[in-house]
């Protein structure tokens, strides 16, 4: 790396606010910043631990760990496809509909159609593609806000679903070919692990590594200073949709792949779940930004959480009250992250 | 009228001073307003005017000074408190509910009478009716305000004031946008509340009718109240004197610029542009020359820049770059011609605040980054590199390029905006403000960057509201006032006097709009 010192004066340029500050509001300030940067990693860490110590045998396994990346593992790719929505500065509350829609899509199209499963596969993260273009144009072209319009188009998609489906699961005839996608393994390892892996390392790269991923960032960070730098808002934002929307119908193809049908309403559920994991990674190891990784522990740490309390065989009721904490929770984090870092 | 000389006085202002991150804005300044005077407020942007009159409407608390009411000393923490005490203060936004009616807008926040929990309207809108006979006004006062004209709207805000029983009413800037005609009818209006013993403060840069309206009128420069004026004292031409405040030398053209290649080469020409504020714009930018833009905050300026910009689309006009008619649908088609805008707002506009000083100088152009041309991988040293390498040809100081932007002092973080045009290839570069919440030394900084863009071919346009600036850094200086061009200055033409002076031309006589 070339050198890191440009100024000969270092202290020289950031003498403006700081100084004002009493050292008790600057030090509650750092405490909040490192409360909100590894609260998450460490609340996680405080979760293996009890759960280490209360379930020795069966929490801190190689097959329970391994357990608890493929159930992260659909949740991950649907929320790195949300993190990018976010990141570009928008909403996208479509992605259960339409992983939901990909699922009896994709099953349909096999069954019924008789397409072959890469054909039918490709299809369903076209229409992933074109519907998350739609949102991107109802939000950026006819200006309607994003919440309201990926939730219009994300009620259409339910009714699709269920017009496609009559309201009956697809699931006679699902090929095995088709169901290996998700219980396949390699390497010892479940498939599901090694796409979100690859899924979101391209993510990554794309975001942090390229034009476009800088581009996003930028539009995101201040949309105003983008645009008068000659970014093309529009199309970035478009652009972001389309990976949000590619990425739900992956979850939802292998959703359908693990059921081993389509079901008009499987995915619907994974909306809250991604969205709690990307705000819970916005608060980890950055001051509210919403980052990749951050997606990944995010997702880790709410799939740790279920892991944890079905093994104490916990109700069902409890996973909703724990779902429902956390991204309250994970919501508030951000924000008060935010609001610490960037006074 | 009462005679407003001899009367004791309604408000006394005595010593007030205020900073603002350590940039004087009011340098003890002694203020007497009586009743029944109308008392104008000049001065050129930010010489003062604003900050005296947000201090008395309770919205700044002065660092040190008193004001007085009625001779007691009052502290205006709020701005209920200074209501409470009679002042209003009427904005040029006018701050009105579009939706509501005249009336309700005349009693917005005051209390209302009530029968049986509900608002008593029959006996609540009296004072308004009152207050709208009083100033005369013609239109229906139940008509929603959203319906009614700019004048129209003004007779409403006054209306508010008098509602509140004000006993100060503050203009700033009443007739920016009202035709002759109503221009008259406000005077008309200031008169009357000024015999009924209301005192009015009125602040405008129309300087004929500064002085024809107020009884005195008190010269605002750096913050200090340089002189007062009684009706009658000053001719136009010398109270635009007081407003510079000193005989200034000639510009003396840089022997260098003078020097520059190509000089005559048109880099950019704007031909009869107009939209909204800006009305049938020309001017002609030379290759390697620094044009400055001057005039007052809302003369046009910065909507001229965003034209030029391609942020904005004229509605008429045309835009020539190097010879050739161009067509700029948005700013990524400018930004692809060569244009460049480091705009007015640099935190709101120009900065992902929370990203670091290598991420904001690179943002604008990323493909001499990339690891291979046809791969769109970055390659993040050479991104880094070309950070370092602009940061110290600017000098910008900072500990590391990979410091969030938002820890640089405003100077450095300008540098960081002219930085992102250095890193493309550019023809013109367009900065609006661009000393703007920069200190002294940072700001000669700037200038020396500048110069040395434009001698190195670059058309620089530099919008500024400081006078002193424009004639120090600019070759050249067009003056807009109103939305219009006033003049053009140059060489020895080109004195501070003389922007000022066509600052306050009146570049078109007030139209009649309809009402």
């Amino acid at each position: 790396m070339s050198s890191t010192n440009v100024a000969p004066s270092p202290g020289t340029a950031s003498a403006g606010s700081l100084e004002k500050e009493d050292s008790t509001g600057r030090r509650w300030r750092r405490f909040l910043q490192l409360l909100s940067r590894y609260g998450t990693l460490t609340g996680l860490l405080i979760m293996v631990v009890i759960f280490s110590i209360a379930a020795p045998d069966s929490f801190l396994t190689t097959t329970n760990v391994i357990n608890i990346l493929n159930q992260s593992a659909l949740t991950a790719l649907i929320a790195g496809g949300l993190t990018m929505a976010l990141v570009v500065g928008e909403f996208d509350l479509s992605i259960g509909y339409l992983a939901s829609l990909a699922g009896v899509l994709v099953t349909g199209l096999i069954v019924r159609q008789g397409f072959p499963i890469w054909f039918a596969v490709l299809v369903v993260l076209a229409v992933g593609a074109v519907i998350g273009a739609i949102n991107g144009a109802l939000v950026t072209k006819a200006r309607v806000n994003a919440v309201i319009a990926t939730l219009g188009v994300g009620t259409i998609l339910i009714g699709l679903g269920f017009g496609y489906t009559s309201g009956a699961p697809i699931s006679s005839g699902v090929p095995d070919g088709f169901l290996r996608l998700s219980l396949g393994e390699l390497f010892g390892l479940p498939n599901p692990i090694w796409i979100m892996a690859g899924v979101l390392a391209l993510l990554w790269v794309v975001l942090n590594r390229t034009d476009l991923g800088q581009r996003i960032q930028a539009v995101g960070g201040n949309i105003e200073a983008a645009r008068l730098s000659g970014i093309p808002v529009d199309r970035i934002k478009i652009i972001a949709f389309v990976t949000t929307g590619v990425c739900a119908a992956l979850t939802g193809v292998l959703l359908a792949s693990l059921l081993g049908s389509g079901t008009a309403s499987a995915a619907d559920s994974y909306l809250l779940d991604a969205f709690a994991a990307v705000f819970l990674g916005s608060a980890t190891l950055r001051d509210g930004e919403f980052h990749i990784l951050g997606t990944l522990i995010g997702v880790i740490i709410i799939n740790t959480g279920f892991n944890g309390l079905s093994i104490f065989g916990a109700d069902t009721f409890y996973q909703y009250v724990f779902k429902g904490g956390i991204l309250v929770l994970a919501v508030a984090l951000s924000t008060v992250a935010r609001r610490y870092s960037r006074a | 009228m009462p005679s407003a000389d001899t009367a004791p006085p309604l408000v006394s202002v005595k010593g007030l001073s205020k900073h603002f991150d350590g940039v004087r804005a009011l340098a003890g300044v002694d203020l007497d307003l009586r009743p029944g005077e109308v008392h104008g407020l000049v001065g050129a942007n930010g010489a003062g005017k604003s900050t005296l009159i947000r201090c008395l409407a309770g919205l700044t608390s002065p660092d040190a000074g008193t004001i007085e009411v009625d001779g007691q000393q009052v502290s205006l923490e709020t701005p209920k408190a200074a209501g409470d005490l009679g002042l209003a203060f009427i904005h040029q936004e006018l701050n009105l509910v579009p939706h509501f009616d005249a009336i309700a807008n005349m009693l917005l926040g005051r209390p209302k009478p009530s029968r049986l929990g509900l608002v008593d309207w029959g006996r609540a809108r009296r004072p308004a009716v009152e207050a709208g006979r009083r100033l005369g006004v013609t239109f229906p006062l139940d008509r929603r305000v959203e319906e009614l004209s700019v004048a129209q709207r003004w007779m409403v805000s006054i209306g508010r004031a008098l509602v509140a029983n004000a006993r100060v009413i503050a203009m700033d800037e009443p007739t920016a946008s009202l035709s002759g005609a109503e221009c008259d009818r406000l005077f008309e209006v200031v008169r009357d509340l000024a015999a009924s013993g209301v005192a009015v403060l009125y602040v405008s840069h129309r300087l004929d009718e500064v002085l024809d309206l107020c009884d005195t009128v008190s010269v605002f420069r750096d913050g200090r109240l340089t002189r007062r004026v009684s009706r009658g004292e000053l001719e136009k031409s010398g109270l635009i004197r007081e407003i510079v405040g000193r005989e200034l030398a000639p510009h003396e053209p840089e022997v260098e610029s003078a020097a520059a290649p190509a000089r005559e080469v048109p880099v950019l020409e704007a031909r009869g542009l107009s939209r909204g504020l800006v009305q049938d714009v020309s001017f002609v930018l030379r290759r390697g020359e620094v044009l400055g833009l001057g005039g007052l905050v809302g003369a046009g300026r910065t909507e001229l820049a965003r034209l030029l910009c391609g942020v904005d689309r004229p509605t008429s006009g045309s835009i020539r770059l190097a010879g050739t008619e161009v067509v700029l649908p948005n700013v990524a088609a400018a930004v692809s011609r060569g244009i460049g805008l480091v705009p007015e707002e640099r935190r709101s506009q120009g900065l992902v605040l929370h990203r670091s000083v290598a991420f904001n100088i690179n943002i604008a152009d990323q493909r001499p980054l990339r690891l291979v041309p046809w791969l769109p991988l970055l390659h993040m040293g050479r991104a880094r590199a070309r950070a370092v390498e602009l940061s110290q040809r600017l000098g910008i100081k900072t500990s590391n390029v990979d410091q969030p932007v938002s820890a640089l002092s405003g100077g450095n973080q300008q540098k960081v905006l002219i930085a992102r045009w250095l890193t493309r290839e550019r023809s013109v570069l367009v900065l609006d403000e661009l000393s703007r919440g920069v200190d002294i030394g940072a700001r000669g900084e700037i200038h020396a960057i500048i110069r040395e863009l434009a001698r190195s071919g670059t058309g620089v346009i530099a919008i500024s509201s400081d006078v002193e600036e424009l004639v120090a850094l600019c070759d050249r200086v067009v003056v807009m006032a109103e939305g219009r061009v006033t003049g053009e200055l140059e060489g020895a033409e080109l004195t501070e006097e003389a922007v000022v002076a066509l600052s306050y031309a009146h570049a078109r006589p007030n139209q009649e709009v309809s009402a």
